[in-house]
């Protein structure tokens, strides 16, 4: 099935200042309606990519297209389809949230009776009624960010760039901003692209994940696709010392096949169709191991597993 | 499977529309003036020097100048202190756009639907704005301190398109110091000489042919020299001495036009300049 992606990445690449590449040729399609998450650590390249797909970094080489608008030769076009949240807060502190509301929208096209209207539907759908004419500066880091999230659907976007929406907020606030962002999937034709570093944020709200190591995509999927590659059951062993040992003795017993990896202490089986009574048999009497547990897969394990290069065995 | 297609179609969009820069550049105008409104200090602080050299230096020295080729010498100042005034108004603003850079809106607006050109003329728009009103405050404070302008429609005319002029090419050029350097505290090192140093050459106190034969020519391609032998023209040098001092043509009017063209040059390029700095620097 041939179908028109939201947004569409083909080698894109940035390098700054002719040495440093944070962004090594990547390729992914977001396709309408799709909750599409970057995963990786700081330093990754998601922000960068974001950067250049909402035209605020310039790609070195490499094309992007939003709803079919190249960002670097159509990039107005490109900025009026989509909508951004960025990282850190973004905001005039001196203005009101109303006010900050009310710019965005002029900018993005809107006057008249529409700037009022969208930004009451904004207020309202938002909660933001007692904070909408106090100063941004007084708001906490969450309602910043739920003004600031309001304020990017004014527009009515097609694309809609979430960087890193959570970090710096505390627990509560977290799950309230989860369940917000959950609730934008409900936008009939609202592409989101997201990135974190909170591997259970993109498990809970992404349709698909592109994880990021060094500027790469090195995996991309469904979440339930990446974790299905480990079976049902992982099996975390905690080891004392080195454990590449331990590790190399698992193998040697087949217990742990070519995708177990370990990390520091920490060696993290696979176990597919193994019973975990077995391999935890063959872990009976080894002075090294500490303690022993089975749990279902994370997207961390997939991370690790795919980035830890000179962690993995 | 999905298949991903190379040329995906483009999408006619009823939903968001391009704002045009008219639009765009009244809306961040009306933006920056609110967020000025919230900082006094943008507006009171440039006005507290020159008003203070307009009131209490200009009238001392007065007292033991008397005339300055044959103008009262607290009007010669009053108009000098204009040359003070709109490149220190000019250059503070500059502040508020590294504001706006670090912890602002600038990267939302960055991300918005207009020519990106509209940001920088919109911050223009209300730079001059407030720079008018300090000029007719100073010029109120100096009427008050003594000094007195015998103007015309024509002299206010070119008072004030001179005044205008400076204000415009100073923005340009507090908006290429705030794009190029990344740290207020730098900033506010560096950007005084900016709008002092050409002040202490251009004629503020003195004739510039009252200078070393070195300097007066340094003077001469200043255009802030320009500006206030225009703007004294205008005001109360209606022989034209400051212009004849730089031009040394007889016709007055010649001499005027050309010292606005610099002026006018001068302000296109800063802005043009402005533009193309933070468009560069803006976008990594």
């Amino acid at each position: 099935m041939t179908t028109t992606a939201a947004v569409q990445v083909r080698d894109l690449r940035k390098t700054y200042d002719g040495e440093v590449e944070a962004v090594r040729g990547i390729d992914f399609d977001v396709e309408t309606g799709e909750v599409f998450g970057l995963l990786g650590p700081n330093g990754a390249g998601k922000s960068t990519t974001i950067g250049m797909l909402t035209t605020t970094i310039r790609p070195t080489s490499g094309s992007a297209r939003l709803c079919g608008h190249d960002v670097v030769t159509g990039a107005r076009a490109a900025r009026s389809v989509s909508a951004v949240v960025f990282q850190e807060a973004v905001v005039d502190r001196p203005l009101t949230g109303r006010r900050n509301l009310e710019v965005h929208a002029q900018l993005w096209g809107l006057s008249g009776a529409d700037v009022v209207e969208r930004v009451d539907d904004a207020i309202d759908s938002f909660a933001l009624g007692d904070l909408a004419d106090r100063p941004v500066g007084s708001y906490s880091g969450g309602e910043r960010r739920r003004l600031e999230i309001a304020r990017s659907l004014l527009s009515r976007p097609r694309v809609l760039f979430l960087d890193e929406p959570t970090v710096g907020l505390d627990p509560r606030m977290r799950v309230e901003l989860l369940d917000l962002v959950d609730g934008l999937r409900d936008r009939h034709g609202l592409s989101i692209v997201l990135t974190t570093h909170y591997l259970d944020e993109a498990e809970r709200l992404c349709d698909r994940v592109g994880i990021m190591h060094a500027g790469r995509i090195v995996a991309l999927d469904s979440p339930a696709t990446l974790l299905g590659a480990f079976g049902a059951e992982v099996l975390e062993v905690r080891v004392r010392g080195h454990a590449d040992g331990v590790l190399s003795s698992l193998r040697a017993g087949r217990v742990a096949g070519d995708d177990a990896f370990a990390v520091g202490g920490t060696i993290t089986i696979p176990l597919h169709d193994l019973p975990a009574a077995r391999a935890l048999r063959s872990l009976d009497g080894d002075e090294h191991v500490v303690a022993v547990t089975t749990r279902p897969p994370t997207l961390d394990d997939v991370y690790l597993r795919l980035t830890g290069d000179t962690l993995a065995a | 499977m999905t298949v991903l297609t190379d040329a995906a179609p483009r999408i006619v969009l009823p939903t968001s529309t391009d704002a045009g820069f008219g639009r765009a550049v009244g809306v961040l105008a009306r933006r920056r003036l609110l967020l000025s409104a919230r900082t006094p200090r943008e507006i009171i602080v440039p006005l507290l020097t020159p008003i203070l050299f307009a009131d209490v230096i200009a009238p001392a020295l007065a007292k033991a100048t008397g005339t300055f080729g044959g103008i009262d010498y607290r009007s010669f100042v009053a108009i000098g202190t204009v040359g003070l005034l709109v490149p220190l108004s000019a250059v503070l603003g500059g502040i508020g756009m590294i504001v706006d850079r670090d912890s602002g809106a600038q990267r939302d607006l960055l991300a918005a639907p207009i020519p990106r050109a509209a940001m920088v003329v919109g911050n223009l728009v209300v730079a001059v704005g407030i720079a008018s009103l300090q000029v007719a405050a100073l010029i109120a404070a100096s009427l008050l301190g003594g000094a007195s302008f015998a103007t015309s429609a024509s002299g206010v005319a070119w008072f004030a398109s001179a005044a205008l002029g400076i204000a415009v090419a100073m923005h340009g050029a507090a908006e290429v110091l705030a794009s190029r350097i990344p740290k207020q505290e730098e900033y506010i090192g560096a950007a005084p000489p900016v709008a002092l140093v050409p002040w202490f050459f251009a004629g503020s106190f003195f004739t510039i042919s009252s200078m070393p034969a070195g300097l007066t020519v340094f003077a001469k391609l200043l255009p802030l020299t320009h500006a206030l032998a225009l703007m004294r023209y205008g005001m109360v040098d209606h022989g034209g001495q400051g212009l004849h001092d730089i031009w040394g043509l007889s016709s007055v009017s010649t001499m005027a036009a050309l010292s606005l063209g610099v002026v006018v040059l001068f302000a296109a390029g800063m802005t043009a300049i402005a533009v193309r700095v933070f468009s560069a620097t803006a976008v990594r």
